[in-house]
């Protein structure tokens, strides 16, 4: 099974697609993922429903976060109420220690996202803050990335150990799947995410052309 | 293919490709044209004391453009809203393309929103956002 496990939609302040006509484009042009995750900026959206927009079409649509620290974004996994009480989703300088410790907690994955990025990616953080603890997954290939990102993230992982998994953060309709996630079993729901996430069982994959 | 009629337009369908003329000429021009004169647009060797790459290509700019795209494909289309985020500079002399693809239709309302991307060399997006025209039923 194949999941975009980071992608936007009109709920985050810079997103600019709807959840459905991301359907629409996947479908329309054979995009070979089985779903998406909606990695909305600085909130997790307890509103929607998007069970019904997945059967109609045959996609796994799942939420997560990208919240921000210290050490640049972060994509959650597994959220859930209890965790959002632990740490203010909208807060742009979030410890990433605090966010890390808090996933342990309540059975959530924290991966660091765009590592390679200047600013907003982790790799640019640890000659000030040193090697975080705790981190074991980054994200290895972004479909946003430009000039040596995702080779400085593939670097970065392979000195430290991290797993890495792939995510379009798609943030209009047509980049939705450019880079995606391949996991050996079926993934229903959040909490199957993070037990395959925890289990290590999976590899980044690119649909660029 | 020109665009006339929002009933001629279908998911997913592709604008044609535009490459935008970034000469240093052409953006002295414009930005006369715009008083935005300044050496950040306008001299590549001041815009690197700034700390750029390069002389840029004004946002402005670049939203003209786009806006050009749109014309070429239905020249009757009224913008209703381009909507850009600007995610690296777009700067003077280089090569770029503008892409653009239908990503939503409300044919009762006669609306298309399209997605726009300006692309460099490398393929990679300096430019997204969205496009909201109009056309005649």
């Amino acid at each position: 099974m194949i999941l975009d496990l980071h992608a936007h939609s009109i709920k985050s302040d810079d997103g600019r697609a709807k959840v459905q006509n991301y359907c629409q484009w996947i479908r329309t042009r054979n995009i070979p993922i089985d779903g998406f995750v909606l990695t909305e900026h600085r909130q997790f959206d307890n509103e929607s429903d998007y069970g019904e927009l997945g059967r109609e079409y045959g996609l796994t649509i799942l939420k997560g976060s990208e919240v921000e620290t210290e050490y640049g974004h972060v994509l959650v996994f597994g959220v859930t109420p209890a965790l959002q009480a632990e740490f203010d989703f909208a807060n742009i300088r979030l410890p990433l220690r605090q966010v890390i410790e808090a996933c342990e907690r309540h059975g959530a994955v924290p991966v660091p996202c765009h590592p390679g990025r200047p600013r907003v990616g982790m790799h640019a953080h640890l000659a000030e803050h040193g090697v975080p603890e705790g981190v074991r997954i980054v994200e290895t290939l972004n479909g946003g990335s430009r000039d040596e990102e995702d080779s400085i993230a593939q670097a970065m992982a392979s000195q430290y150990g991290y797993r890495g998994i792939g995510g379009s953060d798609a943030h209009i309709v047509s980049h939705i799947g450019r880079c995606a996630t391949r996991f050996p079993h079926a993934i229903h729901n959040e909490q199957e995410l993070v037990a395959a996430l925890r289990a290590g069982e999976f590899e980044a994959v690119t649909f660029r052309t | 293919m020109t665009i006339r009629h929002v009933s001629e337009v279908e998911f997913g369908v592709e604008l044609p490709v535009f490459e935008p003329d970034t000469s240093l000429d052409n953006v002295r021009r414009f930005v006369r044209a715009a008083h935005w004169d300044g050496p950040r647009f306008t001299d590549h060797d001041a815009a690197r004391k700034e700390g750029l790459p390069g002389a840029l290509v004004p946002g402005i700019m670049s939203q003209g453009f786009l806006a050009a795209m749109i014309h070429r494909w239905a020249p009757d289309a009224l913008i209703e809203n381009v909507d850009t985020v600007f995610r690296a500079p777009v700067i003077v002399d280089e090569a770029y393309r503008i892409a653009g693809v239908v990503t939503d239709i409300d044919a009762a309302a006669g609306r298309v929103e399209i997605d726009l991307t300006v692309t460099n060399e490398k393929g990679e997006t300096r430019v997204f956002g969205t496009a909201t025209v109009r056309l005649p039923a």
